[in-house]
Parts: structure tokens; C-alpha cells; sequence
């Protein structure tokens, strides 16, 4: 979903699992964010809101891998369409997961 | 115009972005590290009741507490 104004600024986008960096200065600050949406002011203030957003060092990476497997099997014997699609979310969490986690 | 790209594939499936969300939020928190993990559970946690109304009367309510919907 995109939120376009017209000549003001605002603008928004919805987001979906992965990583959010804060750069502040010189420092940078990693969050995993579960989804949510990001929306931007005409004074360049971003309001980010999500459901759940961690820093990566909380994440415990054995899980991750385990989860991931879990999906990928439970995409393989899924019959309904709904079935399928909560064993992609899983995918798609896991996979980004660990992206954020080597990356 | 900007239109947007295939309609997601949860959305094809018949979800909706609050179930996408709220699912999302529970893959995240079960990947999680103790102690964060409990912490996390505990928001997980919805305590509520609910009324069904006939001819405009509200029923006896019913308090629902449930963990974590699967």
C-alpha cells in the first residue's frame, strides 16, 4: 500500500519483515521489524509503526533455522490456498531472519 | 498512475493484513532468545468478552482469555 500526496509531502509504504536501520550520526541501530507500516511527514520525520520490532541480537539463530525448515516442509504438504500461504509467511519471516542475521 | 503491483499472495489467498501482521508477529517472537521470548509471549496474550445480541438485547457475555491463536 503507498500513500503518494499531491504537492505536499507525505508518504507511506507498507512494510514487511526484514531489517530497519536508525542511523543517528555515526551510529547505526539494526531492528528486525515484523511488518507494519512506515509513514513519512513533509518535514522528512518517518513515523515507523510495527508490531513488533527487536534489535538482531535478540534473535536466536538455531531457531530461525529450525522454523525455516519447519515452513519449507510445511509449504510442501499444504493443500488449501490459506494452508500454502501461512507456510510462505513462515518462509518469508525465516528467510529474512536470516538474512538479517548474516547480512 | 502508480498502481500497485499483483495483489500480495496472502491477500490472493484470502487473508487479511491484520491475520498477515498478527501472524508475522508470532513467527518473530517464537525465533526469539530467552528471556525476550517470554516477555514477548506475554503480549501475545488477549483477555476479552464478547456479547451476542438478538432482537437488540445484548446475551450474557462471555470472558475469553486466549494465548496465542494458532
Amino acid at each position: 500500500m503507498v500513500i503518494v500526496p499531491a504537492t505536499t509531502g507525505q508518504m507511506g509504504a507498507e512494510l514487511k519483515p526484514g531489517v530497519l536501520s536508525v542511523h543517528e550520526g555515526n551510529e547505526t541501530s539494526k531492528y528486525f521489524v515484523s511488518s507494519g507500516f512506515v509513514f513519512i511527514h513533509a518535514n522528512s520525520f518517518a513515523d515507523i509503526i510495527a508490531v513488533e520490532a527487536l534489535p538482531l541480537h535478540q534473535i536466536d539463530a538455531n531457531l530461525v533455522q529450525k522454523g525455516l525448515a519447519e515452513f519449507t516442509q510445511k509449504l510442501s504438504s499444504a493443500t488449501t490456498d490459506l494452508e500454502k500461504a501461512k507456510a510462505q509467511i513462515g518462509i518469508d519471516v525465516h528467510s529474512a531472519f536470516n538474512s538479517a542475521l548474516t547480512g | 498512475m502508480a498502481s500497485n503491483a499483483a495483489v500480495p499472495f496472502w491477500r490472493a489467498a484470502g487473508m487479511t493484513y491484520i491475520t498477515y501482521s498478527n501472524i508475522c508477529a508470532n513467527l518473530v517472537r517464537n525465533c526469539l532468545k530467552e528471556p525476550h521470548k517470554t516477555e514477548a509471549l506475554t503480549r501475545e496474550k488477549v483477555h476479552f468478552s464478547i456479547s451476542k445480541w438478538t432482537d437488540g438485547k445484548p446475551e450474557k457475555p462471555t470472558v475469553r482469555s486466549d494465548s496465542p491463536e494458532e
